[in-house]
Order: C-alpha cells, then sequence, then structure tokens
C-alpha cells in the first residue's frame, strides 16, 4: 500500500498537476456559489474540457473541481441561505444565522476548517480502508436502505423546539408528499400532476430550497422591516463581518464534533445512494442530542457545532462516496457517476481491477483528494473576508439579488418559465408557514429521503414476495429501525421518566 | 379558541384531507391492484399520519398567539411576488438582457433604492456580466434579445 502511495503523490506531485487541483479548486469554488450550478454541473462543464488530457490528470482537476463546488455551495447557503445542492441544506441553518449576527467571515471560516478536517480524515481512511469497505457496501441490501432512510428522517427532532416535535414531523410529512409529485417510478404514473404537463417530471430540489429558504428569507426581510436598534446592532456586527477568528473555547468545541461527524459521515458516503446529505443530516441530529440541554437549544440559532458537524460529515461523505466507485465501478452519487463516464470515456474500468491494472489512477486520485483539501484551504482563506463583505451590501440592492440568482439558478437548469411561478407558489406557502412557527428544514428533509424511501421499501417487497416479514426478519434492517425509533421515541419519554422519578423520590422522602 | 397552532393544524388537516382525495385518482392497473406496494400506497399512508399528527396538533391545548401583523410590510413584498410573476412571463419573450435589467431595477425601487446611480451600477453591468460569463465561458445559451430582435 505505501508504494500505492508514494506512486500516488509522486504523480500528483508534478507542476502539471498541481496546476490541474489549484485550477480545479478555483473554478470549482467559483462554480459552487452560483446557485443551481452545483458539483455534478461543475464536473459535468470540465468532461469536454479534460478529454485530451492523461487520464490522472482529468481525474485530478475533477476531484479538486469536486470539492470546490461543495466549499462554494457552502458559501452560498451561509451567505444567503441559497443551498444550492442538498448536500450544503444542513450548513445553512447554523450558518445563515450566524452570518445573520454579523459572524460570516467567521461562519466560512469554521465551514473551511471542518470540510478541511472532514475530508482529510476521510481520505486517511480512504487510504486505509477502501477495498476492505466496499464489500462492507456491497452486502446493504434496499431493505437496509430502507431503514437508513428512516433512520435518516429521525434527525426530524432535532429541528423541534420545545413542544414543536408534532409541527417537526408535521412538515416532514408535508415534505415527503411533495416528493410524490410527479411520474411514479416504477408505474409509471402520474400522481398529483393536476393535469399540468409541467408536474410530470415532479418538483425539483433545487426549486423546493430555494423557494423555501432563499426566497422566502428574502421576502420575510421585507415583510418584517427591522427596528432601529435591530439596525444599529446590526452595523456594529458588520465591523466584524470579515473577521475569522475562533477562541480557544470554540475551537476546543469544535474538535470532537468534527471527528465524530468526519468518521459517521465517511461511513455513510461509502453507501451507494446515501451520500452527502443524509450524512450531513445525520451529523447534526447526533450532535444536537450529544450537545446537552444548554447547547442544544443553540442550534438553528448560529451554534458553532451545527454548522461545523455538517460540514464536516458532507466533504467526509464526497471522500466516502469515491470507495464503491474507485473499488467496485459502483457510483454512489450523481457526481460519481458522472466521474465514472469519465473513467470510462478514458478506456478506464473501475472496479475491483482498477487497483491492479491502473495503480496510477487510483492512488492519484485518492492523493489528489488530500492535496485539494490543502489548497482549497490556501486558496479561500484569504478571500474570506472579501466573500464575507457581500453582506454589507444595503437591504435595497442586496434582497433583489437574491431573488434573481435564486430564480435564475432553478430557470437554468429546466428552460421552463413554470418553474418560476411554482417557485413563488412555494415561497408564498413557506412565508404562511413560518409565520405559523413551523420550521422549514424538516419539510426538505422529507422531501429529499422521500424519493429513495418509497423506491427502497417497493423494491424490498419485490424481492421479499411483497411480505413486509423482511422487517424484522433481517438483523441489520431490524436494527437500524430499533436505533431510529429510540431516537425518536426516547427524548419524548425523558420529561415523563424524570417527573416520574422526582415524584417517587418526592413520596421516598415523605415516607422516610 | 384559534390559537396559531390551531389554524396552522386545520390548514394541514385540509391538505393532508385533499391530498388524500387525490390518491384515489391516481391509476392502477388491474394486475398492480393487488400489489402489496402500489402507486397509491405510500400517499395514503402519508394521508393518514398527516391527518393524524393535525388532529393531535389541533386537540393540543395552548398553542401560541399570532404575530403582531400591524407593522408588516405587506405591500413591499406582494409587489416583489408580483414581479416575480412578471419576470418569469417576460424573461422568454423580452430576452434575458432587458427582463433581467427591468427586473431588478423594479426590485431596487420597491425596496426604496432612489439613487439612480446605484440602481443602474447595481444591474445594468451586473446583467450583462453574468450573460457573458454564462454564454461565453460556462457555454449556456441564453438568449439576450427580445422576440422582434431575433433573426
Amino acid at each position: 500500500m505505501l508504494e500505492g502511495i508514494l506512486a500516488g503523490l509522486a504523480t500528483v506531485i508534478t507542476p502539471i498537476n498541481l496546476l490541474m487541483v489549484v485550477a480545479g479548486c478555483f473554478v470549482g469554488t467559483f462554480i459552487g456559489m452560483l446557485p443551481g450550478l452545483g458539483p455534478i454541473s461543475a464536473i459535468a462543464l470540465m468532461i469536454p474540457i479534460t478529454y485530451g488530457f492523461d487520464p490522472a490528470s482529468g481525474m485530478i482537476l475533477m476531484a479538486g473541481v469536486y470539492y470546490g463546488a461543495i466549499f462554494g455551495g457552502s458559501t452560498s447557503s451561509i451567505l444567503i441561505n441559497a443551498p444550492g445542492v442538498a448536500g450544503t441544506v444542513a450548513t445553512a441553518f447554523d450558518g445563515y444565522p450566524m452570518a445573520r449576527q454579523g459572524q460570516a467571515g467567521k461562519a466560512l471560516a469554521i465551514a473551511a476548517y471542518s470540510s478541511f478536517s472532514g475530508g482529510t480524515i476521510a481520505a486517511i481512511f480512504l487510504l486505509i480502508a477502501a477495498p476492505s469497505l466496499a464489500a462492507v457496501s456491497l452486502s446493504f441490501r434496499s431493505t437496509d436502505y430502507f431503514a437508513l432512510m428512516v433512520l435518516g428522517l429521525t434527525a426530524v427532532a432535532a429541528f423541534a423546539g420545545k413542544g414543536n416535535v408534532v409541527k417537526a414531523l408535521m412538515m416532514a410529512v408535508l415534505g415527503l408528499m411533495i416528493s410524490t409529485v410527479g411520474t411514479d417510478q416504477t408505474q409509471g404514473v402520474q400522481r398529483f400532476t393536476l393535469g399540468i404537463l409541467d408536474l410530470i417530471d415532479g418538483v425539483s430540489f433545487l426549486l423546493l430550497a430555494m423557494a423555501t429558504f432563499a426566497l422566502s428569507e428574502a421576502l420575510m426581510a421585507v415583510l418584517k422591516p427591522k427596528s432601529q436598534a435591530d439596525i444599529a446592532r446590526e452595523k456594529d456586527a458588520q465591523a466584524n463581518l470579515g473577521s475569522m477568528k475562533l477562541s480557544r473555547a470554540e475551537v476546543k468545541e469544535m474538535v470532537p464534533v468534527i471527528g465524530r461527524s468526519s468518521v459517521l459521515g465517511f461511513f455513510i458516503g461509502v453507501l451507494p445512494g446515501a451520500g452527502a446529505t443524509i450524512a450531513s443530516f445525520m451529523a447534526y441530529g447526533m450532535e444536537q442530542r450529544l450537545a446537552g440541554p444548554k447547547k442544544a437549544v443553540q442550534f438553528g440559532k448560529g451554534s458553532i457545532r451545527g454548522l461545523a458537524a455538517p460540514e464536516t460529515a458532507n466533504n467526509a461523505a464526497c471522500s466516502g462516496s469515491f470507495v464503491p466507485l474507485l473499488t467496485l465501478g459502483i457510483p454512489g452519487s450523481g457526481t460519481t457517476a458522472i466521474m465514472l463516464g469519465a473513467l470510462l470515456s478514458y478506456g478506464i474500468q473501475p472496479g475491483p481491477r482498477l487497483f491492479l491494472d491502473n495503480p496510477e489512477v487510483f492512488w492519484s486520485v485518492i492523493v489528489s483528494m488530500y492535496i485539494g483539501n490543502v489548497i482549497l484551504l490556501i486558496l479561500n482563506l484569504p478571500l474570506i473576508p472579501y466573500i464575507a463583505r457581500i453582506l454589507a451590501l444595503p437591504q435595497t440592492i442586496l434582497i433583489p439579488l437574491i431573488l434573481f440568482f435564486s430564480l435564475i439558478g432553478v430557470y437554468f437548469v429546466s428552460f421552463n418559465t413554470f418553474d418560476i411561478h411554482l417557485m413563488v407558489i412555494f415561497a408564498v406557502a413557506a412565508i404562511a408557514l413560518r409565520l405559523l412557527d413551523f420550521p422549514m428544514a424538516p419539510m426538505l428533509l422529507g422531501f429529499i429521503l422521500g424519493g429513495m424511501m418509497e423506491e427502497n421499501l417497493r423494491r424490498a417487497l419485490i424481492i421479499n414476495d411483497d411480505s413486509w416479514s423482511f422487517l424484522w426478519e433481517r438483523p441489520l434492517t431490524f436494527g437500524i429501525l430499533i436505533v431510529a425509533a429510540l431516537i425518536l421515541v426516547v427524548p419524548m419519554m425523558v420529561p415523563y421518566v424524570t417527573r416520574a422519578l422526582a415524584r417517587r423520590r418526592e413520596a421516598a422522602g415523605e415516607g422516610g | 379558541m384559534l390559537s396559531r397552532d390551531r389554524v396552522g393544524a386545520l390548514l394541514m388537516l385540509a391538505f393532508s384531507l385533499g391530498y388524500g382525495a387525490l390518491s384515489f385518482r391516481i391509476p392502477l392497473l388491474p394486475f398492480q391492484a393487488e400489489a402489496a406496494f402500489t402507486a397509491r400506497t405510500m400517499p395514503q399512508a402519508l394521508t393518514v399520519l398527516g391527518a393524524v399528527l393535525s388532529l393531535v396538533l389541533l386537540l393540543k391545548p395552548g398553542g401560541g398567539a399570532f404575530p403582531s401583523s400591524s407593522k408588516f410590510r405587506w405591500g413591499g413584498a406582494a409587489l416583489l411576488c408580483a414581479l416575480m410573476i412578471f419576470y418569469g412571463l417576460g424573461v422568454r419573450p423580452l430576452g434575458f438582457l432587458i427582463s433581467t435589467s427591468l427586473f431588478l431595477i423594479g426590485g431596487f425601487v420597491i425596496l426604496g433604492e432612489r439613487r439612480l446611480w446605484l440602481i443602474l451600477a447595481a444591474s445594468l453591468p451586473l446583467v450583462i456580466l453574468f450573460w457573458a460569463l454564462m454564454t461565453q465561458v460556462l457555454g449556456v445559451f441564453i438568449e439576450p434579445w427580445p422576440e422582434f430582435l431575433r433573426g
């Protein structure tokens, strides 16, 4: 293995390949910041450019673009609450409130450090465990995937404030309902399209995320004008907008979060189809539960843990998703599917033999991931104070620009003006729900997981001859479902148990 | 009494029931009707779940008062929504450059910006630069001109 790593290092550390990593990270960050253009689009745009390249150089460029685009996506999530890709939705939950409190530079710096650490730890895992993990990921069946989606849905509890569990669950159900609009993937029948042709393909994630997060947030800012006191406070806060300083206590708080989220993110990323989105939501939910009652309240209001966890996990999951691609030839996500296409176009067949037939490609991609992480950090840290100044624009200018980038980001994907009108409808509905104090995040989580959950459940039923017994007969499925049930039920039971114990103690005190 | 939660619960209940009613209109082929999982299964399960959760919220005591809406700027938000709808209607016939410039200028003016130099500086160069970036660098074709000027 050491020989392979050294060979990979030798391939990557040539002037031309280092240039590829730098160019990839820079272009990726830039494209990722534009709403609507995520890693998939960024890599797809690179394919024609890399045709004439040596395979290792081409893959190194694409890996750089991949990381850059993910970091760029986090930037728009943090600054304007516009998560362009599903993997950065959870980043906005605490990143955006931090930016609003005048800590945009700090939030971007935390995102950069977390992404770097997550990517680095995952790259080390990838070096050590790639071949053996591939076998584990193969043992996952559709029944287990269904259970994993259910486990992902339990992150809903993390968005439920005090006494808001029912509301959070209702919003998750609403998201699941929206995910059923369009053509049913297995049976090919239309559902809830109301005879509108434009709804045959369903509602896109990007449209829903932009409408319910970016558009509704911008419109809420218009609807609820700030008081003089708020304006004065914001002005004071803007003096430190570009500051990236983290106190020792904050770093101390982040370190264990990054460690846990890297491990979780990497292992979720290894499973084909699960990917960065589920990893980021699960890391967010896990950290909220581990934070303790005092810190847990800060989640959603600008918590450092709440920002570091999903950022670390989504980057770690991106590295993890290379395991099935490189070792089995199975793309774990849309992005790695495009990379698979690129590899095939170079005449390289990913799979168990890649390790033997083209070791320079295998190892150079893994090593370039690490180098890409370092370069991304070096490139982006100096730019953060300037990027953060975007928020210093007056609201009269900033809000129409946010509306424009959100609308055009969705329009450029489909070139269908119906999408613009649908966004307005969703944004108005989101404002009504926000005024009624319903959280938006569980809806997006339900929407993201809905399609995958239904597909895996149906596949599991077909494989098991329409019998539901797989839910309790297959140990892995059963185990994951039990964990999911415990995560949902235990926090609900805690107040009752505490009260009962207190009553018993009181009674014992009186008796004694 | 109608609290904020109860209004939300009633809206969600109505939505769930409407969604459930529509789920019966999902077409099923004869051989699919007997299957354990059809295209209707998930929607109908979600209908039940949505209705039950709405009822739980409806019957829960308390539920928060409505926020005072007297200070809300409904007019500004409504005008921006109308502007977005007009942008959707106009982006094809007017072309990207004119429609987007008008959209941004309209947005700035609705929000109270009156400095002409700032309005023009924040709209026209950005629109042209963005168009050039998308078409010339990233290779995404966007029709720049209105219908009557196209060849």
